[in-house]
């Protein structure tokens, strides 16, 4: 399949769904959905057009809110979905009834963005500790390092 | 009755900071269950801090095993950003360096499964050859582990007649080799009997999971990156995708032979068809506004980064997704129903690479299960008051 026909298959399976659709280069398609019809053009893409692999997601703070991009693998390249969730009380749905395999992805999406996965399997932090403080999620831009003062004992002063 | 047993971040059986819970019911396996994080380096907030030069390297210490992979993911994706594109000369000696760096990675791993399954000569024999491509790589590169051969355009060195005819060479060596490992690895009884029918994952598994690399294409999923998506000079290459249908660690181990009985093939195509001319071109130090994905198949599978850059030196988000993440979801399943004693075998069979998935320390309480990240000082502290209160020698109370 082309990238030109899988462009059209696209439009035609989800017709006024898709806000964007762009094919900036050879192999690799994105577009975009409003975070509403997320889970809807998910089930499509693995019912419909057969695609079994997500390869990641990645979260961009944008400033005015967060970007989630769920790259698929389909055989003829890359296909990723976009879409954008405000920054008060972020919260998207999950993709695990269509893609088991974007557990891990979402988790750590929880643990770095604080981006609130509804009826995830698993909750559980993934990558923090679990005493990791609260209210800290490290890839968002206004999160910045401060590194603690570190005491030696009896040590330089 | 079922026992929860921990497995990890240090044990013996593995060599990488990771935990593993099991639940056991005798000596099988009903339930397993990950906890990651032990070697979290922060290093995708890092990059956003860094140049784009700068990020070659920092990527690059993604792993220690598959440098290689990590940088020229990142920099094809980067000089597609900049719209810029490397000369075929530059490409092809990039194409070189992945390919000798599947064969020394291959070859560890089948070193790694000879000893978790009990055969020892095996490890010591490929490790022994490793050391040709080990010593290739040094040739070209000037480094053993972080090459640090590519640049934004392009590569950092040439070849000449002289390290051409030194790879050709080597991999005379390596092939015949790797005929006999094939031999062995395939037909020799008591290796055989140890790998066959050990971790089961069935295709559809593999598929629902999202598994990559020798995982997903021992369980008869033909996919690999270099074949899809051709990138850098595999377009050029002529090369069979290797599967195996047994979804077993037999079928990973027939996989990686396979696979490296074609990287041979391919690092002579691309050494004997060298073309002239330029390594690298100039880049610029900045990238227009725009976003790019970019796939690399690493010897362990799929390696993506998703890269944004936002007009300035620096990138706005750059994204990592190795492949030793992709395939905890399918160990799991494999771990399912094995016995303890598979659990090595098992975990080494996807060529686990711990510190390429993660990129703080935990202390858990033996006794009561309370974790607590702690820092060096405080840990100083507690080994310090700990060597106070031990008795010496001289006053020890001995219990005999």
């Amino acid at each position: 399949m082309t990238d030109q026909e899988l462009v059209d298959k696209l439009k035609s399976l989800l017709g006024e769904k898709i806000v964007e659709i762009s094919n900036p280069s050879l192999r690799r398609v994105f577009f975009t959905v409003a975070p509403g019809n997320l889970t809807a053009s998910a089930a499509v893409l693995s019912k419909d057009l057969g695609i079994w692999y997500i390869a990641t997601i990645s979260g961009v703070d944008v400033g005015d809110g967060y970007e989630l991009l769920y790259h698929f693998g389909p055989d003829t390249g890359s296909l990723t979905m976009r879409t954008k969730i405000p920054k008060e009380n972020p919260h998207i749905e999950s993709l695990c009834p269509s893609f088991p395999g974007a557990i891990l992805y979402e988790r750590e999406l929880q643990d770095m963005f604080g981006i609130a996965v509804d009826h995830i399997p698993d909750p559980r932090p993934l990558i923090v500790p679990d005493d990791w403080p609260a209210g800290n999620f490290p890839l968002r831009k206004d999160w910045t390092f401060e590194r603690p003062e570190e005491i030696i004992p009896g040590g330089k002063k | 009755m079922r026992f929860n047993i921990p497995i990890g971040p240090q044990h013996p059986a593995l060599k990488e900071p990771i935990s593993l819970r099991m639940t056991v019911e005798g000596e099988v396996i009903r339930d397993a269950d990950l906890r990651l994080g032990y070697n979290h380096r922060g290093l995708e907030k890092l990059a956003e801090q860094k140049t784009w030069v700068q990020n070659i390297y920092l990527t690059e210490r993604i792993c220690g095993i598959c440098s290689h992979s990590h940088t020229t993911c990142y920099v094809q994706g980067v000089e597609k950003l900049m719209e810029i594109v490397p000369p075929k000369r530059g490409l092809y000696i990039r194409t070189l360096v992945a390919e000798l760096e599947r064969i020394h990675s291959h070859l560890l791993w089948l070193g790694v499964a000879g000893h978790e399954a009990g055969f020892d000569s095996f490890f010591m024999y490929t490790w022994r050859d490793r050391e040709v491509v080990m010593d290739l790589l040094e040739m070209i590169s000037g480094n053993r582990v972080h090459y640090a051969i590519n640049t934004l355009g392009g590569v950092r060195r040439d070849l000449d007649e002289g390290q051409i005819k030194k790879i050709l060479d080597g991999l005379v060596v390596l092939k015949e080799r790797s005929v006999y490992y094939a031999r062995i690895g395939t037909t020799e009884p008591s290796f055989v009997a140890r790998l066959a029918g050990v971790g089961y994952l069935s295709k559809e598994k593999a598929m629902a999971l999202c598994a990559v690399g020798p995982t997903t294409r021992a369980s008869g999923v033909a996919r690999d990156v270099r074949k899809d998506d051709p990138y850098a000079a595999y377009e050029d290459t002529s090369f069979e995708v290797a599967t195996a249908d047994t979804c077993d660690v037999l079928g990973r181990t027939v996989v990686r032979i396979k696979e490296l009985l074609s990287s041979y093939q391919i690092s002579e195509f691309l050494v004997r068809n060298l073309p002239a001319g330029d390594i690298a071109v100039r880049a610029p130090k900045r990238a227009k506004p725009n976003e790019v994905l970019s796939r690399y198949e690493a010897p362990r599978g799929e390696n993506t980064h998703y890269i944004k850059s936002n007009g300035s030196d620096k990138p706005e988000r750059l994204k990592v997704r190795a492949p030793t993440l992709a395939n905890y979801a399918a160990t799991i399943e494999m771990l399912k129903n094995g016995f303890i004693a598979d659990i090595p075998l098992i975990f080494a069979a996807i060529d686990p690479c711990v510190c390429c998935a993660e990129r703080t320390v935990e202390l858990v309480n033996g006794r009561t299960g309370e974790e607590k990240t702690v820092r060096f000082a405080e840990l100083r502290a507690l080994a310090a008051e700990r060597h106070k209160q031990l008795s010496t020698k001289r006053n020890a109370v001995w219990p005999l």
